[in-house]
């Protein structure tokens, strides 16, 4: 019998629900919500940032999750399972040239790194994962591992 | 920013967008030769982008392609089941004809070269 994990939800976080804070503000503004804060943009996006939506859904065979990472390389991207939890890892370094005299130019460099979590409840087939990157959006797939068939155990009684 | 004083217009269902459409987060930068806007708009391929510009405004419309199969049962849902849509005005400063656009990995980056007028011009002091 496999230890349940106490969670409500799959998806877990290290900080307040990203979901019903984040569709309160889309109601009250259309506005969506910055990955990674590209802009260094502070005031009611400040928490928001480092945080990526994500959507986790099930066939019969696979888990598949979906996580939109707009603007990052493949190689920056990680994805990583162990003991049952995905981590996605986005991990981005941007560099800024002010705009001023060749002299005088200074060269700003900021890293940020992004990642979130998933618990997968079932067994899977860790050797057959696949990740996809397109159009900012990564596809993981992950297969299940067939059900282990209950066997029986005969117990003595002495 | 007009967005946001009518937020009841992007929510009427209109034959050509039948989804709600959310504002993209977009930032725009100012170099002496050109505008450049970014803008996040994961999920949008270059198919399902469009973009027009005349000389008094700027619409980039970009739809989510992806629809998830039939068979597959949602777990967990945050990505927004929204289109983005960003309407911009322009004004005597934009040169319409030469807008550049570029979509990689989510982010669309527009150029908008300044009109010949107002680009900074030295002036050589004689005397």
């Amino acid at each position: 019998m496999k230890l349940i994990r106490y969670e409500t939800s799959p998806v877990y976080n290290p900080s307040t629900s990203y979901t019903s804070l984040r569709d309160e503000m889309d109601r009250l503004f259309d506005v969506a919500f910055p990955t990674l804060s590209l802009f260094q943009r502070d005031g009611i996006l400040g928490d928001w940032q480092g945080e990526f939506p994500l959507d986790l859904y099930q066939e019969k065979d696979a888990f598949i999750v979906r996580a939109e990472l707009p603007g990052f390389r493949k190689e920056d991207i990680q994805v990583e399972v162990t003991d049952g939890t995905l981590t996605i890892t986005g991990y981005q370094k941007t560099e800024r040239k002010s705009d001023q005299k060749e002299k005088e130019a200074q060269t700003t460099t900021q890293e940020r790194r992004v990642s979130r979590s998933v618990a997968l409840p079932e067994h899977l087939k860790l050797d057959k994962i696949q990740a996809a990157y397109e159009n900012g959006v990564l596809t993981v797939t992950l297969p299940k591992r067939e059900e282990v068939k209950p066997k029986q155990i005969a117990i003595e009684v002495k | 920013m007009n967005d946001l004083l009518t937020p009841k217009e992007s929510r009427v269902s209109a034959p050509a967008v039948p989804r709600r459409t959310l504002t993209p987060c977009y930032d725009v930068k100012e170099t002496s030769e050109a505008f450049i806007l970014t803008a996040q708009v994961p999920g949008v391929d270059r198919s399902s982008l469009e973009l027009t510009v005349d000389a008094l405004k700027l619409t980039v419309l970009g739809r989510r392609v992806f629809t998830a199969p039939a068979e597959w049962r949602a777990l967990h849902r945050e990505i927004p089941q929204a289109d983005y849509r960003l309407s911009l005005e322009l004004d005597h400063r934009f040169n319409p004809e030469a807008v550049r656009a570029e979509l990689s990995q989510g982010v669309l980056t527009l150029t908008l070269p300044k009109a010949e007028a107002v680009k900074p011009r030295r002036i050589d002091i004689k005397g």
